[in-house]
């Protein structure tokens, strides 16, 4: 048996397709769970500038040589924190070199805030460490193929190193800084120069997440001197000397910005109020005015230093595309501009964000703008002594204090008194703002500077404020004169949605936690200059237009698709030929066997002449109702065909509109009365000759039980309304089962009677039964079945004397010709009456 | 004359379901969802407490929203229904129609008069969908009218932190009844699929009910990953996009788009099995 089974064709055929099935599935497996290629990493301590010992990891993926990536990690991190990153970015084909930058962990040296003679002259050295390795390709001497991509403290380097060394092929930056003095002094006027109240709060964070760790070195910890006196300063007096500006400058990708060629992916979160969306789009201005040739491209994601969404997934992926195209040319198609609206869907399974990603052409400042105007024409603000209470825009690191989904309950950072608000209508049209919004506005103070905090905000009918983020623009002039000065601000660069009737307000707040206030109590009024200009771009949801219409097309051709195999596949009618006859009906080699085997008819013929009474004979299990149920086109025939006036019967052939039927009882809606279920019969066989309702309604002998529901009706009274609903409009062949079943002996009478007049009219009544002695009172013809054959067909007549004698019922025929194959003993009455009264059961029980 | 285009007319059609109890205690059924509520918002003790998701709290979101007028009410009552409500009562009346004929074996002289099988199909779909979305427009009518009388006038508040205006929030609310008429396709084309696949009504209806809970099981299982896409009650709750100030089609687009597509293959099976049928009922 073994042997066989081996040599089976089947076998060896059905083995081939299981075990290439089984090689098909493994390489996905290994595929997807050993994620393609194994990754050495190396651990390394290489030189850094000015003798600083980098302790430094290398990621070689397995193809070699590929080109490189220095993955820069954040302020406080070391290259641990960024190794998931390097793997993956191995995983991908790239050399990856992470280094902990001086003056963090295992690193020696002190933190000079990116520096160029610091961190960036670093990574120079590392560029020179890789142009000598094996793994990395080289494009000429001392010039390996690489790009630079980090977070934060990591992304300014990225940015800075593209700019002091042209072997930079490619940076991806993640939200991090474009002026750092801008960013801790920030000055919100269009066109001032002077910095801003300082931002002690992010500072101090920044500057203790350095120095704790390290605090055995002194209260610097690891920073420089130059930079702890410049963080102590900035402390003591809240402004920015010009010792500190050169240094903040130094440190900041705005002084060599136009000096980056290398293609740039700049990334900037919604949820930061350290660095916020701004410096991205300045970083982005710089090198687009210097070489409108770079590539550059913008993501604004929902994420920051304050939290928000992560998207780190989407972004190290955006990353990657970035370097696959601009190190490994690879074709990645890649817009110019992304933003994550996090106001765009709600999970109503976990209640949290779903953001819904745009994506347009062109940068918000190169984008057009809207006009709208300011009603409220001023407000009057006060500046507490001492700034304090101070109003919470945002808490570092932790989120906005006033999301912009919180609806409910008054917002922290708009204190009484020291906030107002200018206002305008309720708007018409639903606005999308991304970007910076600007408006001028006249100050007036009782001093002569003043410190402002102003911000873009949403206020609903229902008298709610939403602040984008938290994030608010700090304003500081100085040398305001009696009367007020006008000033254009630049408000926050946002991603926010208003809709109609809502309103845009430009907010106003003398204080806030996160910055330095003046401590002398103060008086301001700020009055409306100018209409609020909000920046207009054209979005695309980040599913391109195309991308749409998938779905819809895919769905029409489905159901065309559908529609056109159901066409195909349908029960095909025509084309059947004319049966040549001249009979009413004719049943040519008719043969049934349903689905379960069970042969029900076989091979049967007969015919049926107008103006015949036929009775379609036999005991139960016979075949007489699958016959008629041929007859009226319900069950479909395994062989052989039933022809009326020579036309074939299938499902809804129109010549079923000259046969009224009635079959295994009755079928009406219970709900009705008789005299409805009638009327809507009639209605529905879309018929429009008379229906004869009258005569019909005569044959049921209901009486005034026609009105009431048919669910009330005994078994008698739904077999006579049934009879009477097959009679209706008269027609030419009508086919009754077992159609005195249930009634009394004066209705059988009555009912023999009425289908002899009917025939009489030159129409055809096709009854069946299983009580032989009820047909041979009622029928002319006779066809006698058994077990689904033909037995004997002829006028009653005929049949009766067979054989030369005439007999004196059909019943002893029927024994005769069957023989000891019936089952049932026919002439015992008692039999007979007992068989009757099961079917009255069998009957009922189908009809309720 | 016999015309095959006359048999079974819509209206003829229509004025049998309408007769029928179980069509009047369907509606009764969508009525009585926003009244209960709404009585029991007003005399319940819940309508008091604090703690978020609780009715009339003011929490961002669509029950603690659902007592803010007659708007908000009545696109919390989408909420209450869509996943099952709906369901039930459009399975009850596409999964009814032809088994229940087949039932009371009105079935086979419907089809011996004869009314061609696709055409008994198609018209008794008509009347089934005709009343199905009928049964949508009633659950927006008395949410609203309810809401109303309840809970007075005032703007929609979306758990989106929008606000919207009654000219601004109607149209809104029309497009989630749209969206909800179209994405319950599927439910209709699987329960009339099942009425023309058993001669047993409370099996049909009980089966697509049944199937649409199933899904809605495997839909909150996040294992499945995006296997989920591709369930029918997967996009049920796409419509609360309609809810945020521009409006996102996407999900909705795939939401109706499944659905047509759907019923389109489920209504080519049904005619198919049922042309091809042993009518023996």
């Amino acid at each position: 048996m073994r042997m066989k089974d081996v040599t089976d064709p089947r076998f060896t055929r059905l083995s081939a397709v299981v075990s290439a099935a089984l090689i098909f599935l493994s390489t996905l497996f290994i595929g997807t769970s050993f994620a393609s290629s194994p990754v050495t990493t190396h651990d390394l301590t290489l030189p850094g500038a000015s003798g600083v010992q980098l302790d430094s990891t290398i990621f070689i993926p397995s193809v070699t040589p590929a080109p490189a990536i220095l993955l820069a990690h954040g302020f406080g991190g070391d290259k641990s924190s960024v190794a998931a990153q390097a793997r993956e970015l191995a995983q991908a084909g790239y050399v990856v070199l992470t280094w902990t930058a001086r003056g963090f962990g295992k690193s020696t040296g002190e933190i000079s805030m990116d520096s160029p003679s610091g961190e960036v002259a670093d990574a120079s050295k590392l560029i020179d460490y890789l142009a000598h390795q094996k793994e990395v390709i080289v494009q000429s001497s001392r010039d390996p193929l690489v790009g630079v991509a980090g977070s934060s403290y990591g992304g300014a380097l990225a940015l800075l190193a593209a700019g002091y060394d042209k072997r930079v092929d490619a940076i991806a930056a993640n939200i991090t800084w474009n002026n750092l003095e801008r960013v801790l002094f920030p000055q919100n006027v269009i066109g001032s120069t002077a910095t801003g109240p300082y931002k002690k709060f992010w500072a101090g964070t920044f500057f203790s997440i350095a120095t704790l760790p390290n605090s055995l070195a002194g209260e610097c910890g690891t920073f420089t001197k130059e930079w702890c006196n410049a963080f102590k300063s900035a402390v003591a007096t809240g402004a920015s000397t010009a010792s500190q500006s050169k240094l903040l400058n130094a440190s900041s990708p705005s002084s060599i910005a136009e000096k980056i060629t290398a293609p740039t992916l700049l990334m900037q979160g919604e949820s930061d109020s350290l660095f916020p969306l701004s410096e991205s789009t300045a970083t982005a201005d710089a090198i687009r005015v210097a070489h409108p040739k770079t590539p550059l491209a913008m993501i604004w994601h929902g994420g920051g230093h304050d939290g928000g969404l992560d998207e780190t997934k989407r972004l190290n992926q955006a990353t990657l595309d970035w370097f696959n195209t601009y190190l490994k040319k690879q074709a990645v198609s890649i817009p110019a501009f992304q933003v994550t609206n996090t106001n765009g869907s709600i999970s109503l399974i976990d209640s949290s964000v779903i953001p819904k990603f745009l994506q347009a052409d062109r940068f918000p400042n190169q984008s057009g703008s809207r006009q709208i105007p300011i009603t409220t024409p001023f407000t009057a603000l006060v500046a507490p002594i001492g700034g304090i209470p101070a109003a919470i825009s945002s808490l570092p690191g932790v989120g906005s204090a006033a999301t912009a989904l919180s609806i409910a309950g008054g917002s922290a950072a708009f204190l009484p008194g020291q906030s107002g608000f200018l206002e305008s209508d309720p708007l018409t049209t639903p606005v999308s703002i991304v970007g910076a919004s600007k408006v001028s506005v006249k100050i007036s103070s009782s001093v002569k500077d003043a410190t402002l905090f102003f911000s873009l905000v949403v206020r609903t009918p229902s008298g709610q404020t939403k602040l984008p983020n938290g994030i608010v623009a700090p304003v500081h002039v100085t040398g305001l004169s009696g009367a007020g000065s006008i000033f254009t601000i630049s408000l926050p660069s946002v991603v926010v949605d208003a809709s109609i009737g809502d309103k845009l307000a430009v907010a106003i707040s003398t204080t806030d936690q996160g910055y330095t206030l003046p401590q002398d109590g103060r008086l301001y009024s700020v009055s409306i200059a100018s209409p609020l200009t909000i920046p207009l771009l054209d979005f695309k949801s980040s599913a391109s237009k195309s991308a749409q219409f998938v779905w819809p097309v895919s769905t029409v051709v489905v159901i065309l698709l559908a529609a056109l195999f159901a066409y195909i596949r349908r029960a095909r009618h025509s084309g059947k030929p004319q049966v040549e006859s001249n009979a009413l009906v004719s049943v040519t080699n008719l043969s049934k066997v349903y689905k379960d085997g069970y042969q029900a008819v076989t091979d049967l013929s007969f015919e049926v002449e107008r103006g015949q009474v036929l009775g379609l004979l036999g005991p139960n299990g016979a075949g007489k109702t699958t016959t008629l149920r041929m007859m009226m086109g319900l069950i479909f025939p395994t062989e052989g065909e039933i022809a009326i006036e020579g036309k074939p019967i299938y499902p809804g052939s129109p010549t079923l509109a000259n046969l009224g039927s009635f079959v295994e009882g009755s079928g009406f809606l219970p709900h009705l009365s008789g005299r409805e279920n009638l009327e809507l019969y009639w209605k529905s066989i879309g018929r429009e000759e008379d229906p004869y309702i009258e005569e019909a309604i005569a044959i049921t002998d209901l009486g005034s039980a026609l009105d009431k529901k048919v669910r009330s009706y005994s078994q008698g009274m739904r077999q006579r309304l049934a009879i009477a609903q097959a009679m209706l409009g008269m027609p030419d062949l009508l086919v009754l089962d077992e159609p005195t079943n249930g009634l009394d002996p004066q209705q059988i009478k009555a009912m023999r009677g009425v289908l002899k007049d009917y025939a009489k009219t030159g129409r055809t009544v096709i009854v069946s039964s299983h009580l032989l002695a009820e047909v041979e009172q009622t029928c002319s013809h006779v066809v006698l079945m058994h077990r689904g054959k033909l037995i004997a067909f002829g006028p009653m007549k005929k049949i009766l004397k067979r054989k030369g004698k005439v007999a004196a019922n059909l019943e002893e025929i029927f024994i005769e010709l069957v023989g000891d194959e019936l089952t049932i003993g026919l002439n015992d009455t008692l039999q007979k009456k007992t068989n009757s009264l099961l079917n009255q059961i069998i009957q009922k029980g189908k009809g309720n | 004359m016999y015309n095959a285009r006359k048999t079974l007319p819509y209206r003829i059609e229509m004025y049998r379901q309408l007769k029928r109890k179980r069509t009047l205690f369907a509606y009764v059924f969508v009525m009585s969802l926003p009244i209960i509520v709404a009585l029991a918002v007003k005399f319940g003790t819940s309508g008091n407490s604090t703690g978020p998701t609780r009715f009339g709290s003011g929490t961002a979101d669509l029950i603690g929203l659902a007592t803010k007028g007659a708007l908000n009410f009545t696109s919390t009552m989408f909420y209450f229904a869509t996943p099952f409500l709906l369901v039930a009562v459009i399975s009850i009346f596409n999964g009814d129609t032809v088994a229940s004929e087949a039932n009371w074996s009105t079935l086979r002289y419907l089809l011996a008069s004869p009314v061609p099988r696709s055409r008994l199909l198609f018209q008794k779909l008509k009347v089934s969908l005709t009343l199905s979305a009928f049964a949508i427009v009633i659950l927006v009518g008395t949410s609203w009218v309810v809401g109303e009388i309840a809970f007075g006038n005032a703007p929609l508040l979306t758990p989106l932190g929008v606000t919207m205006a009654p000219h601004m929030a109607i149209p809104r609310l029309l497009i989630v009844a749209g969206y909800l008429a179209i994405n319950l396709l599927s439910v209709a084309g699987l329960a009339f699929y099942l009425s023309v696949a058993t001669d047993v009504p409370l099996g049909a209806v009980g089966g697509a009910i049944g199937i649409m809970i199933l899904s809605n099981i495997l839909d909150a299982i996040t294992g499945l990953g995006t296997l989920r896409n591709w369930l029918p009650t997967h996009y049920s709750f796409s419509w609360f996009d309609a809810f945020s100030a521009t409006i996102d089609w996407t999900q909705m687009i795939r939401g109706a788009s499944y659905a047509v597509m759907l019923f389109g293959i489920l209504i080519s099976l049904a005619v198919l099995r049922f042309g091809k049928k042993d009518v023996t009922s």
